[in-house]
């Protein structure tokens, strides 16, 4: 036996090429649909697990899936805004714990997420390092935002204009890292996560500037009217909050009417969550309200079904493989004659020149099925945070 | 001391599948011992003369007798197993395993016949005809690599290393220049000698025949044409 | 042989390492939370007003530790605390906010919303809005005001009472055990924000509809609490006033024809002296808005009411105006 598998080795070796593209093969073949499983399964759980921590979700009337994905993945466009006078009703309602998000606009390729201290709680988040924001102007970095920015705390963070051309001013603001996370493997490892007020501040809803009434502001005053003073655009506004300036940061309008991107609502008990899902069922309510669980099982099973189709398409792939290998051999076999005659001649049987053969089959497929199995153990253990960072890229 | 027959071929006709040609030997005997050189033109039946002793083709009736058997009435297994046990071929070819070393061409008859155990012994007896043949630099380099000098040579390892009754060598120095030519003849000759093995070549090579006990001309075994 | 085995060997060692890597994974996660079990027994609340931190002194007694971090010699109505106060504010059991824009730096901070208090939030109608605050306009969103709604409610004791009120139950709903003790903490406590109320309501009767001035426009809620004759002014007790506001003030002497100036604090002699020549005595109010060497909310009320009582009785002879 070890005579038989060591000469079919050694011809495996010595065409050590056309052995690994024949393992290569097999090995795809084999690990494509296993991988894929791995992966669509993994990914789901993980959206699933983080659909079903969610209780509730307010937004926006619209697509339920991009209220979701926004406000759980920090994915896909910026839903439309709701009130916050909406999260102030679902408080007073006392059914739930309502927690904002204002999640519009990006560090980079990190999202930048308004929330309340709440959210840390709710989602269970460890500091790693520093403290929890405290003022506007502060910012508490996921482990990853933090790994890939190449900040940590007491360092700062600049927010990314929304586009190149932006003529609403929605200037950049550079905000002082004070805590970062401890990895949690959820999408909140991406973010910036910032007081929702500071991301009023990115928007221009709030706004620090020098003191109009101070005497050396008269440059910028355009005309008073008793206490109406109205500037014109010297108006020395500030792109970082700083223990200096903070006092000066007030935000304009009647604060019902600032916007957020959603509102996860947690709430008290099973009956409460239904009354308050009731309280959103009335034509008249501009916002709704979705659970995140069944938005995103209905997700997954139409990446169910596409899955089953790939699978059953690399299915053929598969055939078309092993009738490649099998024909690969079969030439081989042609070329081989000589020498399997040379066996005979000194006296092997043809039994075991068949079973040298056949271990050399063997041995191509078990390589092939050894090598897949490594690669699904890998796609396994990186693969969805691979498919993460290409998602986000 | 009675002169022991090592090959008896009798009443032997063998036919071709195709073109009628046949041979027809009545009776060839070869002493235990002696060293036989097989002539004749190309096509003259020389390969298939060798292929009859060692039972590789059968003839259409006769009786082939090597060692004391009747190798044509043998099974095919039986037949193999005669030859591994019995014979070393040398080939025209030299018909090395291009992705085996030298070593393990050498060794290949151990390494197919479940009868033969690959131990210490044979590897230390392998070595020794290497050094004897002048390959044992090159044991661990792939056959392909050699020159045809050392393909030879090292075919002639692989035919001794189970220490044949019978060496049967087709044409070995057919590819080979003047010296190497000697030299592989020299090798066949001492081991036949060092083991009293008889050495049956056949050759085309008309300078060595001298150094042959026995020259057969294969022509004398043709049958005539259409007659059969 | 031999020398091809180690290839294997790596092959079957390779699987075998990936196979390890893929059971080593999900380290122990600590459950959250945990640290707060370890903390003092007793409520850590703070404050953003001293009054605030008083009451909830009273009603909590030993069950509570109130804290109001401002350094001294500060105006609570101007601190902005540093982000790393604002940390130990988020650390708190409960935060007492006044409501009503007090404390505008609660609006740059990030606090736990389901901590904040609001104690004037049981009465928006009766809060008052503030003179004076700046507005400006700048860029699309047209004007908007700085300006907010009357701060210093609790000179008030009745609004007072209604802020302890809330503190009270705030207080029940993080501890509910400790009800009973909060609760004789409130009516300790409103029996003497009552007997305050009263020595108001008696000296405001005596002052009958007596022309007043305040140094400053804190005393809204009091004002109209005790329906005083009263104007504002924005003088302080650490500066004289200029010729300008000195011309000013005998202008408006003349339509409102005081007797009686109260103080935040002690004013300085000199202005106290030209008031005196214009027939205007000085008195100190205390507003009490933050902690003081001088005594705690109730006695610094209480000398605020000894205070008050001095102008019926001791109404100053008219003097004429020069």
């Amino acid at each position: 036996m070890t005579d038989i598998l060591f000469l079919a080795w050694r011809y495996l070796a010595h065409y050590r090429v056309k052995t690994a593209i024949l393992v290569t093969s097999i090995a795809l073949i084999v690990f494509l649909p296993v991988g894929l499983n791995v992966l669509v399964g993994q990914s789901a759980e993980q959206l699933t697990a983080r659909a079903e921590a969610t209780p509730l979700l307010v937004g926006a009337k619209g697509s339920p899936l991009e209220l979701v994905l926004s406000s759980l993945y920090f994915e896909s466009d910026v839903p439309d805004d709701i009130p916050w006078a909406e999260l102030e009703a679902i408080a007073d309602s006392g059914l739930a714990q309502p927690i904002p998000l204002d999640a519009r606009f990006r560090a980079r390729a990190h999202p930048i997420v308004g929330t309340s201290l709440e959210y840390f709680d709710f989602r269970g988040l460890r500091l790693a390092e520093g403290r929890r924001m405290a003022v506007v102007g502060e910012c508490m970095l996921g482990a990853r935002a933090a790994a890939d920015l190449a900040v940590g705390v007491g360092d700062a963070v600049l927010s990314s204009p929304e586009s190149l051309f932006d003529l609403a001013g929605v200037y950049p603001l550079r905000m002082r890292v004070v805590g970062v996370f401890a990895a949690s493997h959820t999408p909140d490892d991406r973010v910036v996560f910032v007081d929702v007020k500071t991301s009023w501040i990115i928007q221009g809803l709030g706004h620090g500037h020098q003191d109009l009434a101070a005497a050396g502001a008269a440059a910028a005053v355009l005309k008073q009217e008793g206490n109406l003073i109205t500037a014109n655009a010297s108006v020395v506004q500030y792109n970082e909050i700083t223990p200096e300036n903070i006092d000066s940061f007030h935000f304009h309008g009647d604060l019902g009417e600032y916007p957020l991107t959603g509102v996860i609502a947690v709430p008290r008990d099973e009956k409460s969550g239904v009354l308050l899902m009731g309280r959103f069922e009335r034509p008249e309510v501009a916002a709704q309200i979705v659970r995140p669980a069944t938005v995103m099982t209905e997700l997954l099973d139409t990446v169910f079904t596409v899955r089953a189709y790939v699978v059953a398409a690399i299915g053929f792939a598969g055939v078309g493989t092993l009738a490649t290998a099998a024909l690969v051999f079969l030439l081989s076999l042609r070329l081989r004659e000589r020498e399997i005659e040379t066996i005979v001649k000194i006296g092997g049987s043809p039994m075991r020149v068949a079973a040298i053969l056949v271990s050399e089959i063997v041995v191509v497929l078990v390589l092939g099925a050894a090598f897949a199995g490594v690669l699904a153990v890998l796609a396994s253990r990186y693969g969805s945070e691979a498919i993460r960072l290409w998602i986000t890229s | 001391m009675p002169v022991e027959t090592m090959v008896q071929l009798s009443e032997i006709e063998f036919r071709y599948p195709v073109g009628g040609f046949a041979l027809r030997i009545p009776l060839l005997e070869v002493a235990r011992g002696e060293s036989v050189a097989v002539i004749g033109p190309s096509g003259s039946g020389k390969t298939t003369l060798l292929q009859l002793i060692a039972g590789i083709s059968l003839p259409a009736s006769g009786t082939v007798t090597t060692n004391g058997t009747a190798v044509n009435l043998l099974d095919d297994a039986a037949r193999r197993e005669f030859r591994i046990q019995n014979l070393g071929l040398v080939f025209q070819e030299f018909e090395l395993l291009e992705y085996l070393s030298v070593l393990d061409n050498v060794l290949l008859p151990y390494r197919i016949h479940p009868r033969l155990t690959l131990d210490s012994g044979v590897r230390a007896r392998a070595l020794a005809l290497a050094e004897c043949v002048g390959v044992s630099s090159k044991l661990d380099r792939k056959a392909r690599k050699l020159s045809q000098g050392e393909k030879q040579r090292a075919a002639v390892c692989r035919a001794l290393i189970a220490e044949p009754r019978l060496l049967l060598a087709d044409e070995p120095t057919g590819n080979l220049d003047p010296d190497n030519k000697q030299r592989v003849l020299d090798i066949l000759f001492e081991q036949a000698s060092d083991s009293h093995s008889t050495l049956i070549v056949v050759t085309h090579d008309r300078d060595l025949l001298d150094r042959f006990e026995r020259v057969i001309d294969v022509k004398e075994f043709h049958a005539d044409r259409g007659k059969s | 042989m031999t020398r091809r085995v180690p290839i294997l060997a790596a092959a079957i060692g390779l699987i075998g390492l990936a196979l390890a890597l893929a059971c080593g994974t999900g380290e122990a996660e600590k459950p959250p939370g945990a640290e707060a079990e370890l903390r003092d027994e007793r409520l850590l609340v703070f404050a953003v007003a001293y009054p605030l931190q008083y009451f909830a002194e009273r009603i909590g007694g030993d069950a509570v530790v109130v804290r109001f971090p401002i350094p001294a010699g500060i105006d609570p109505a101007q601190w902005s605390p540093s982000a790393e106060i604002v940390a130990e504010y988020q650390a708190a059991d409960l935060v007492l906010l006044n409501g009503g824009g007090y404390a505008q730096w609660l609006k740059r901070a990030s606090l736990p919303r389901r901590r904040l208090v609001d104690t004037s939030a049981g009465f928006p109608e009766r809060r008052l809005r503030e003179s004076g605050g700046v507005e400006h306009a700048h860029g699309p969103e047209g004007e908007h005001a700085h300006a907010g709604v009357a701060p210093m409610t609790w000179i008030d004791p009745e609004l007072a009472i209604a802020q302890a009120r809330a503190i009270t139950d705030a207080l029940i709903a993080v501890r509910p055990s400790a009800a009973e003790r909060f609760e004789s903490g409130f009516a300790a406590l409103e029996r003497d924000l009552r007997a305050l109320e009263h020595s108001f309501a008696v000296a405001a009767q005596e002052l009958g509809g007596a022309p007043l001035f305040f140094s400053h426009p804190v005393y809204p809620y009091f004002i109209r609490r005790y329906g005083l004759n009263a104007r504002s002014l924005h003088w302080e007790p650490h500066e004289v006033p200029t010729e300008a506001m000195w011309t000013d003030f005998r202008a408006a002497l003349v339509e409102h024809p005081a007797r009686w100036m109260l103080w935040e604090a002690p004013p300085e002699a000199a202005s106290e002296a030209l008031l005196e020549s214009l027939g205007v005595r000085s008195r100190v109010f205390d507003p009490c808005a933050q902690p003081s060497e001088s005594g705690d909310y109730l006695e610094r009320m209480r000398r605020n009411v000894e205070e008050f009582e001095t102008l019926g009785v001791n109404q100053p002879a008219v003097s004429g105006v020069q």
